[in-house]
C-alpha cells in the first residue's frame, strides 16, 4: 500500500467513523456556504427582480412624433431596438375629442392588453374591455356622466371638415351640416388611478381608428423597459437615431427616482450580504476551531509515535479541506434552492444557477475551513506530546 | 558500547529535582524494569528515554547519538526510528481500526504494509480483531494492538510506560509474555511499572526514589514468566 | 460551593469559555442587526420611495372633472378652490406624523410678451412651519420633485425674503425664450402682470418643462385669487393595503364599528385621505394609485427579502451557536465524570454545566447585542444616511433566540454526560 492510499484511508476512516462529529463540521460549513451563494445570488439577482417590481411605477419612456405624427410601425422599428428580455410592455395612446350626451370628453385609442403591463397600477372596477365595442371610463368621467358599469353610451366625433375641394364654398354656401360618426359602446369598467386617466375613456385603438376614420395614427405610446440609469439613456438614444419618426423621452419621475431607489434597495442587500457573510465564516472558523482542538490528544498520539509536525498539518488540513470541499457542495446546491425560494417567494419569478458560483463557493468554503482548522492544528502540534498523553 | 547510556542525567522544574545524577546503562536485548512510588522521577525518565522531553544538565547516549543534544524534529525522527511506545491508557486513534492502527505507525516510519500489519496483530493474538475500532476491543486487546504497534517499525527499544496499569491479572499475564516473546527474539525492553509482579519478571530492575537510582538488582532465576503472589 | 465551582470553571477554563461566548456574540450580533434592519427597513424604503413624489392628492370636491374637462376646451377655472389657510391643518390628523411632506399648487393661466400663453404654478418650495405640535417642517417641491434635474442656477429658496419675486422655468419655456439665471420675465395676469427673475431652470421630463413655478402668493395675485389653492399634493407614509383597506376604500360607511377603527388607526393611505378629507373643507383626497400601489408592492417585496434573509441568517447563527456548545460540553466528559464518580447527581452537574453555559451565552450575548447594533448603524449610514431605530422588542427576541439556542446546543450534550459511567471516563476512553 502506498502511503497516499493510507492517507486517504485515515482522513475516510476519520470522517465516516467519526460520523456525529463530522456531521456537526460539516453542517456548520453547509450552512456557511448556503449563506454565501444563496446570498450572493440574490445580490446579483436583486436589481433585475427589483427592477420588475419598480415597473408598477409604470412607463419609463415615452416615444412621441418626432415631427407631426408616428405609426404602429415606427413605434415597432423603435422597439425593436430594445433587447426582448427587457422590454415589460409598450402601449400606444391616441387621443381624440369626442362627445357623450353632448359633452366633450377626451377619448384615448389604446391596446388594453398592453395598457396591463404598462401601467400595472390601473385599478379597474369591473372588468377590462376585452375587445371591440367596449369601454373603459375614467372615474370622474363616469361619476359626471352618470355612467354604470354594464350600460351602453354612444361615442360621437365630428369629422373635421373636407378641407379638399371646394370645403369653403360649401360652408359659405349653405348649413350642411357635417355628419357626426357615432358609435355604441358597452361600459365594462370604471378606472380610479388617483391621477388624470380618470377624466378620460378607453376605447380599443381599432375602434376610434372606425369612429375617427383616420388609420394607423398614434399621438404617443408609453413604453416599460426593465432597465435603468446608463441602460435605458443607451437605449433612448439609439432609439433616437436609429428611427427619425420617433421621439424618445424618459419619464424623469419614474426614471430618476428608480435610479436612486434601486441602488440604496442593492446597498442594502449588498451591505446585509456582507455582514451576515463575514459574521457565518467566523462562525465556520470557530467551531471547525473547535472540532480540531478537541483532537489534541490525537495529535499528541501521532507525534508520540513518530509523526513530524509536518505530516500532522498535511492531515488534518486534507480532513478539514475535504469536508469544506463537500461542505461548499452541498452548501452550493441548498443556496440555490434558498435563493430560488426566496425570489418564488417574494418576486414569484425563476433564477437561473450562476454556474461561476459554484466553484467559487466551493473554494471559500475549502479556503475558510483550512485556515479555521490550520491555527489549532498549529498550536496542537507544538504541544509536547508526553504532557498530552499522560494528563487525565 | 551500550545501547542506551544516562551519564549524570539531572532533570530540574524549579527546586524539583525530578532527576538527580541519574547513571544508568542498558545493554542491547536487555530486559530492564523501572520501579518507584509516584514522584519518583519514572515519568520523567520515561519521557526522557522515549526522546519527548529532554534532560536540565547530563547526557543521553542512545546507539552513540546523544539525544540530549538533538532538535525537536530530530527527536520525533529518532523515537519514530527507534523506539516503540506502549502507553497506560493504550492510546489508539479511536476511529481507526486494529490494523489501522499498526498501519499508522509504519505510515509514519516509512511505508504501511497491511500484510506486515496484519502478521504484528498475528504475533499479539489478535488476528481476528484486526477490523475492530478500538470501541469494540476490551483493554487486553486494546493493549495488544499497542504492542503490535510498538513492534512494527522493528524499534531498537520498546518503552512501556505502566503497560498493566489498566489490566486484570489474565490480560496482565498475555502482555508480560508477549514481553518474553520480544525479549526472546532479542528486543531490548524497558519496561516503567509500580507493579512488583510485572517488574520482578525482567532481568534487571532499577528503583528510583526522589529522583535518584536507590536500589539495583539483578533477576538470579530469570525465566521470562509472570509469577503472581 | 456551587458558585465557587462555576466561577472556578470561568477562571481556569476561560479561553474555551472565551470561544462559546465569542460564537455567542457572534450569533447574537448577527440576529440584532439582521432584526434591527428588517424591522426599520420598511420605514426606510418607504422614505426613499417618497422619492417619487406624492402619493395623496386632494382637489376641490366636483371641480376636478369640469376644470379639467373644461381646460381641454380652453375654458377658464369654475371657481372652486381649497383654502390655503386650511392646509396647516393636514398636520393635526390622526396619521399627522406619516405625512412627511405636501405642497399647496395653484395655477394660473397668464400671457407672455410675446403673447403666447403660459401656465404659471404657484407653490411652496422649502416652506417652513412652526406647528402647533410645536414641530417644525419644511415642506414643499423642493422635496416632491426630488427628479428634477436642475439644469440651471438653483432651487428657489423661499425662506429668504429678497427671493419673493423669483421664479424657476422649466427648461422648454426656458430654451424658446432664451432665458437664464438672473433675466427677468415679464407675464400678464387676469388681474395684475409681474416680472420675475429665474431663480433656476429645471428639467422635468414632462409638462412642466414648458411651465413656470412661483411662490404661492405670487401666483395668487395674478388672477387676485388670495388664499386659494387648486390642488394640495401630499407625501405620506403608508401601509400596503390590505382586503379591509380596499373595501374601506370604496365606502368606509360600509365597515364594522371595529373594523372602523383598525382601519382609522391604521396608515392605510384610503384612511389617510379620508382623514385629510375631515379636515380640509369640501375636498376630496384620491390615491395617485402609481405611486401608493407601486410603494405597497416594493415595499412589500423588500420587507419580505429581508425577513427570508434574516431567517436564513438566524438559522445560521442558530446551528453555530449549537454546534460549538454541544462540541465544548462533550470535551469536558472527563472531568463531568470525576464529579460523578465522587457523588454528583445528573441535577448537579447538569446544574453546573447549563448555569455556566447560560452565563457565558448571557455575556455573549449582551457584546453581540451592542455589536449587532453598531452593524445596524454601520448598515442604516451606509445605506439610507440615517440611522436604524433599535425597536425595544429586538431585545427580547435576541434574548430567548440566545437562551434557547444555547439551550438546545447544551442538551445533546447534557444527554450524553447523564449517561456517562464515571468509571468508563476515568479510565480514559
Amino acid at each position: 500500500m502506498t502511503k497516499r492510499k493510507m492517507y486517504f484511508r485515515m482522513i475516510t476512516a476519520s470522517l465516516m467513523r467519526r460520523r456525529s462529529r463530522m456531521l456537526v463540521a460539516l453542517l456548520a460549513i453547509a450552512i456557511g456556504a448556503t449563506i454565501l451563494s444563496g446570498l450572493v445570488t440574490i445580490y446579483y439577482d436583486v436589481p433585475r427582480q427589483m427592477g420588475a417590481q419598480f415597473r408598477n411605477y409604470g412607463a419609463n419612456m415615452i416615444l412621441t412624433a418626432a415631427d407631426g405624427s408616428f405609426t404602429k410601425e415606427d413605434m415597432d422599428a423603435g422597439l425593436a431596438i430594445v433587447a426582448s428580455a427587457d422590454l415589460v410592455g409598450a402601449t400606444p395612446f391616441r387621443y381624440e375629442t369626442v362627445r357623450i350626451h353632448e359633452q366633450p370628453i377626451m377619448a384615448a385609442g389604446t391596446d388594453m392588453e398592453a395598457v396591463k403591463k404598462t401601467s400595472p397600477y390601473w385599478l379597474i372596477e369591473g372588468e377590462w374591455p376585452a375587445g371591440s365595442g367596449e369601454i373603459l371610463v375614467g372615474e370622474n368621467v363616469a361619476e359626471n356622466l352618470n355612467l354604470k358599469i354594464g350600460s351602453t353610451v354612444t361615442l360621437s366625433f365630428t369629422p373635421e371638415a373636407d378641407e379638399g375641394a371646394g370645403a369653403s364654398e360649401n360652408a359659405g354656401a349653405d348649413d350642411e351640416v357635417v355628419l357626426d360618426n357615432m358609435i355604441d359602446f358597452v361600459v365594462k369598467g370604471t378606472l380610479n388611478t388617483g391621477g388624470s386617466e380618470e377624466d378620460y375613456v378607453y376605447i380599443p385603438m381599432a375602434d376610434l381608428e372606425e369612429l375617427t376614420g383616420i388609420a394607423e395614427e398614434i399621438d404617443l405610446a408609453e413604453v416599460s423597459i426593465s432597465t435603468s440609469g446608463d441602460g435605458l439613456n443607451a437605449y433612448m438614444e439609439r432609439i433616437n437615431t436609429q428611427v427619425p419618426a420617433v421621439h424618445a423621452r424618459l419619464v424623469k419621475r419614474v426614471t430618476a427616482s428608480e435610479t436612486t431607489v434601486l441602488s440604496k434597495l442593492q446597498a442594502l442587500v449588498l451591505l446585509v450580504t456582507v455582514v451576515v457573510l463575514a459574521l457565518t465564516m467566523i462562525c465556520v472558523a470557530t467551531t471547525m476551531t473547535a472540532v480540531v482542538t478537541e483532537r489534541r490528544r490525537e495529535i499528541g498520539l501521532r507525534k508520540a509515535i513518530g509523526a513530524s509536525d509536518a505530516s500532522i498539518i498535511q492531515e488534518f488540513m486534507g480532513e478539514g479541506m475535504l469536508l469544506g470541499g463537500v461542505g461548499g457542495i452541498l452548501g452550493s446546491g441548498l443556496g440555490f434552492a434558498f435563493a430560488q425560494f426566496v425570489s418564488v417567494n417574494v418576486f414569484s419569478s425563476t433564477i437561473t444557477l450562476r454556474p461561476v458560483l459554484v466553484p467559487v463557493t466551493i473554494i471559500v468554503s475549502i479556503v475558510i475551513t483550512g485556515v479555521a482548522c490550520l491555527l489549532p492544528i498549529k498550536s496542537a502540534t507544538k504541544v509536547d506530546p508526553a504532557l498530552v498523553l499522560k494528563g487525565e | 558500547m551500550s545501547l542506551l547510556e544516562l551519564k549524570n542525567v539531572y532533570k530540574i522544574y524549579g527546586d524539583l529535582h525530578a532527576l538527580d545524577d541519574v547513571n544508568l546503562k542498558v545493554e542491547k536485548g536487555e530486559w530492564l524494569a523501572i520501579m518507584g512510588p509516584s514522584g519518583s522521577g519514572k515519568s520523567t525518565m520515561m519521557n526522557i528515554i522515549g526522546c519527548m522531553d529532554k534532560p536540565s544538565k547530563g547526557e543521553v547516549l542512545l546507539d552513540g547519538v546523544n539525544i540530549a543534544a538533538e532538535s525537536a524534529k530530530n527527536l520525533t525522527n529518532i523515537r519514530r526510528d527507534k523506539i516503540g511506545l506502549i502507553f497506560q491508557q493504550f492510546h489508539l486513534v479511536n476511529y481507526l481500526t486494529a490494523v489501522e492502527n499498526v498501519m499508522l505507525a509504519q505510515y509514519y516510519h516509512s511505508i504501511p504494509d497491511e500484510k506486515e500489519a496484519l502478521e504484528a496483530l498475528e504475533r499479539v493474538g489478535l488476528a481476528d480483531r484486526a477490523k475492530h475500532l478500538p470501541s469494540q476491543l476490551s483493554g487486553g486487546e486494546q493493549q495488544r494492538v499497542c504492542v503490535a504497534r510498538a513492534l512494527i517499525n522493528h524499534p531498537e527499544i520498546i518503552l512501556a510506560d505502566e503497560p498493566t496499569g489498566n489490566l486484570d491479572d489474565a490480560n496482565e499475564e498475555i502482555v508480560v509474555e508477549l514481553f518474553r516473546k520480544l525479549h526472546e527474539e532479542g528486543t531490548t525492553l524497558i519496561v516503567v511499572t509500580h507493579d512488583p509482579e510485572v517488574a520482578e519478571t525482567a532481568q534487571r530492575m532499577v528503583v528510583l526514589r526522589n529522583g535518584k537510582i536507590s536500589k539495583e538488582t539483578v533477576n538470579e532465576n530469570f525465566t521470562g514468566h509472570i509469577r503472581f503472589h | 460551593m456551587f458558585f465557587r465551582m462555576v466561577f472556578g470553571t470561568f477562571v481556569r477554563q476561560w479561553k474555551k469559555m472565551l470561544m462559546i461566548a465569542f460564537t455567542i456574540a457572534l450569533g447574537a450580533s448577527l440576529a440584532t442587526a439582521m432584526l434591527s434592519v428588517m424591522l426599520d427597513v420598511g420605514d426606510k424604503v418607504n422614505q426613499e420611495l417618497k422619492a417619487y413624489g406624492a402619493n395623496i392628492t386632494v382637489v376641490p370636491k366636483q371641480s376636478s372633472v369640469l376644470d379639467d374637462l373644461y381646460e381641454i376646451e380652453g375654458g377658464q377655472s369654475t371657481g372652486t378652490y381649497l383654502r390655503e389657510d386650511e392646509l396647516g391643518k393636514i398636520k393635526t390628523i390622526f396619521w399627522a406624523f406619516n405625512i412627511v411632506d405636501y405642497a399647496p399648487f395653484i395655477s394660473a393661466r397668464a400671457t407672455l410678451d410675446d403673447g403666447s400663453e403660459v401656465t404659471v404654478v404657484g407653490s411652496w418650495f422649502n416652506h417652513h412651519m412652526d406647528l402647533p405640535t410645536g414641530e417644525q417642517l419644511d415642506a414643499g417641491m423642493n422635496s416632491l420633485r426630488s427628479w428634477w434635474e436642475i439644469k440651471e442656477g438653483a432651487w428657489l429658496n423661499e425662506q429668504t425674503a429678497e427671493n419673493e419675486n423669483m421664479a424657476m422655468v422649466g427648461v422648454e419655456l426656458a430654451d424658446k425664450l432664451d432665458l437664464h439665471v438672473g433675466d427677468p420675465v415679464h407675464v400678464i395676469g387676469t388681474v395684475q402682470d409681474a416680472t420675475y427673475t429665474v431663480a433656476g431652470i429645471f428639467d422635468a421630463g414632462g409638462d412642466e418643462d414648458g411651465q413656470i413655478f412661483v411662490p404661492l402668493d405670487s401666483a395668487q395675485a395674478l388672477d387676485d385669487l388670495d388664499g386659494c389653492i387648486d390642488s394640495i399634493e401630499v407625501s405620506a407614509l403608508t401601509t400596503p393595503d390590505n382586503e379591509l383597506a380596499q373595501k374601506a376604500a370604496k365606502d368606509p360607511g360600509s365597515l364594522s364599528i371595529s373594523q372602523y377603527e383598525t382601519w382609522y388607526c391604521t396608515a392605510y393611505v384610503s384612511s389617510i385621505c379620508f382623514q385629510i378629507q375631515e379636515v380640509i373643507t369640501d375636498s376630496v383626497a384620491s390615491a395617485v394609485r402609481q405611486v401608493a400601489d407601486s410603494e405597497g408592492e416594493i415595499l412589500e417585496k423588500t420587507e419580505l427579502l429581508m425577513l427570508l434573509i434574516t431567517i436564513l441568517s438566524m438559522i445560521g447563527a442558530a446551528l453555530g451557536i449549537c454546534n460549538l456548545v454541544t462540541a465544548s460540553v462533550m470535551e469536558r466528559s472527563s472531568e463531568i465524570g470525576l464529579m460523578k464518580a465522587i457523588g454528583a447527581h445528573n441535577g448537579a452537574v447538569t446544574g453546573l454545566v447549563l448555569t455556566e453555559i447560560i452565563i457565558t451565552a448571557i455575556i455573549g450575548g449582551c457584546v453581540g447585542f451592542v455589536v449587532g447594533a453598531g452593524f445596524a448603524q454601520i448598515i442604516g449610514q451606509t445605506v439610507f444616511s440615517s440611522s436604524i431605530t433599535i425597536q425595544p422588542m429586538v431585545i427580547p427576541l435576541v434574548a430567548v433566540l440566545v437562551v434557547l439556542v444555547t439551550l438546545i446546543g447544551s442538551m445533546p450534550a447534557v444527554r450524553m454526560l447523564l449517561h456517562l459511567e464515571p468509571a468508563e471516563v476515568l479510565h480514559g476512553r
